[in-house]
């Protein structure tokens, strides 16, 4: 069992303000934080031309997180990878794993966003071509960097698994979508005789260790508030089989609610619990979604502490049992 | 004048944490294409002060994403980055172009460009796809430097009103508001003198920052900061000042470690855990 924790969108927004290089120092604040903690991997996230500076180059951020710690994994959940050159980002990664001996990870994501494809003048329709040719220019660049791709379909999960890819999940997805998804990957590998071993299930979660009733009220409200974002980017999850499509353009409120009902929030041993689930779900790799736009710094320090103290051990120690 | 080194590849954070303890005024990372911007921001977080001179190689992307990392190298640097343009394999009417929506899009303005090679915003997406796109985050500094280099450079920078880095047959422009260099030296006692004379060669030419580039850094960097900074830090240097045997260093730590915004004491444990 990996721990991670995500996402970093280095953003400096209407509702939690700093000045945007702020941004930048806390990441790697929080880097170091997590590296003392235990924690296995941060998580990165990337945008274009979005006013808040949601962060548009993953690649010099993880540089920047890596060269402040020295154990700990810096992933990106996704990078746009139609977006840029593919060479380069091959180029890139290798640069990356070998000054960090071994410790990037890298994310493949579509990008959804119209105004990201027109500004870069990149066809949306060539999106999943250019995602090929990027896997393509990385593995033969940096053939010892992992590659994680994500999606809510089960038959692109299952051909991740296929390739030896590792996935990972939104955390608005529900568990039952989890189940689903963790099944047809695992299947995807097992069945394509590639042997060796097999690419992680990763799932972002929405996770708060609070004791407090004020706090579990905050956190819901602002886990809900930053999903805010996605309708302002213009996310949405379509339905398949029983799980309900998930459309924050035109329904925001619903979307927000389904999306809020996936957090697991309140003691220690709550948490430990909720996690369970969602290991017992087929998840290899949980991606505590701590980084939300109204919790202050000291409270996200916070939270890693209790996570990595109370909730972490619990969860190891099951699996040690399990094993 | 001010001065710079520059760092080798593979060593750039060791290099530039020497050339920041050496007084310099910026660093240079030479190595290129993808192994720039993840060099640069690791020298972003070994050091605090010296400007840092990044490669951005024309033709390697789109300038628009060129700039993008640009300006979050200069986020995350605390607004410390200034950007090499080679021109690299473009012909000059290609390299004017990606150089002008490079720049257009560091700037604080809503970027719309329609040119040979660029259309931004490219108008194939979105039934209201807006007019022009907002490049972000805008970078820390009132405006990023930039200084061209390249086989083309002299024939695009002087129109493009951008500065061209001089040496190597390119002479420095005295009345530039900024005239930068490049300059191969010995970086080592057995040569000081040839890079003392070399270096204020330079400066009589009007170049206003120069970055050395010496085999080991981290040798040149004590040297640079004893004979070659104040050589060219006031006209009529009394040499003396710098020659004059010293009494022995001061005993105790180096350097006081300064409190939580200090870099080097939160790696060393002051926060966290």
């Amino acid at each position: 069992m990996r721990f991670g924790a995500g996402l970093w969108c280095l953003q400096s927004t209407a509702t939690a303000p700093r000045h945007p290089a702020r941004a930048y120092d806390e990441l790697l604040e929080d880097a170091v934080v997590m590296e003392r903690l235990g924690f296995d991997a941060l998580w990165l996230s990337q945008h274009h031309f979005f006013y808040d500076g949601y962060c548009p180059s993953t690649v010099t951020a993880a540089a920047g997180a890596l060269a402040a710690t020295e154990r700990l994994t810096v992933a990106t959940g996704m990078s746009l990878a139609s977006m840029r050159d593919p060479q380069r980002l091959g180029e890139e990664c290798a640069a990356l794993d070998a000054r960090s001996g071994g410790r990037f990870e890298l994310g493949l994501g579509l990008g959804y966003r119209d105004v990201e494809f027109d500004g870069k003048g990149v066809p949306r329709k060539e999106r999943v071509g250019r995602r090929k040719d990027a896997m393509r220019a990385v593995k033969a660049a940096a053939p010892d960097v992992p590659i994680w791709l994500g999606s809510a379909l089960p038959e692109a999960v299952a051909r991740a698994g296929a390739h030896g890819h590792g996935v990972l999940f939104s955390g608005a997805n529900p568990l039952t979508l989890v189940r689903d998804l963790a099944a047809a990957h695992r299947e995807g590998f097992e069945g394509s005789d590639r042997g060796g071993e097999r690419p992680r299930v990763a799932a972002l979660r929405n996770v708060w260790v609070t004791d407090d009733p004020a706090e579990r009220r905050a956190v819901m409200d602002w886990f809900r508030a930053s999903y805010v974002l996605y309708a302002g980017l213009g996310w949405s999850v379509p339905k398949r089989g029983e799980t309900a499509a998930m459309d924050f353009t035109r329904e925001v409120d619903k979307a927000l609610e389904d999306a809020v009902s996936t957090a697991i929030v309140g003691s220690a041993d709550e948490v430990t619990e909720g996690l369970q689930e969602v290991i017992d779900a087929g998840v290899d790799e949980l991606v505590f979604r701590i980084v939300i736009e109204g919790a202050p710094q000291p409270a996200v320090h916070e939270v890693l502490h209790r996570l990595a103290l109370e909730v972490m051990p619990q969860l190891r120690e099951r699996e040690g049992v399990a094993a | 004048m001010r001065l710079g080194l520059v760092l080798r590849p593979g060593e750039e954070a060791g290099d530039a944490r020497a050339a920041e303890e050496g007084a310099c005024a910026l660093v240079a990372v030479a190595t290129d294409r993808g192994g720039a911007f993840p060099a640069a921001a690791a020298v972003a977080v070994a050091t605090r002060h010296v400007r840092i001179v990044v490669p951005v190689h024309l033709g390697a992307d789109h300038p628009v994403t060129l700039a993008e990392d640009v300006a979050v190298l200069d986020n995350l640097s605390g607004g410390r980055a200034v950007a090499l343009v080679d021109t690299g394999d473009l012909d000059a009417a290609a390299a004017a172009e990606d150089l002008a929506l490079l720049r257009a899009a560091l700037r604080a303005r809503p970027v719309r460009h329609q040119g040979e090679r660029w259309r931004v915003p490219a108008g194939i997406e979105g039934h209201e796809a807006p007019e022009a796109v907002e490049v972000t985050p805008k970078p820390v500094q009132v405006s990023v430097p930039l200084w061209l280099t390249g086989a083309v450079a002299p024939a695009v920078g002087p129109a493009a009103g951008v500065v061209v880095l001089a040496g190597g047959g390119v002479a420095a422009d005295p009345t530039a508001d900024v005239q930068p260099a490049l300059l191969d030296v010995g970086g080592s006692e057995a040569t000081l003198d040839a890079d003392r004379d070399a270096v204020v060669a330079l400066a009589d030419a009007g170049a206003t920052h120069t970055l050395l580039r010496a085999p080991d850094p981290t040798v040149a960097a004590p040297l640079v900061a004893r004979f070659l900074i104040p050589e060219v830090g006031m006209t009529g240097f009394p040499r003396v000042v710098a020659e004059t045997m010293l009494p022995p260093a001061w005993p105790g730590p180096a350097r006081y470690v300064g409190g939580p915004e200090d870099r080097g004491a939160w790696r060393d444990g002051e926060v966290g855990a």
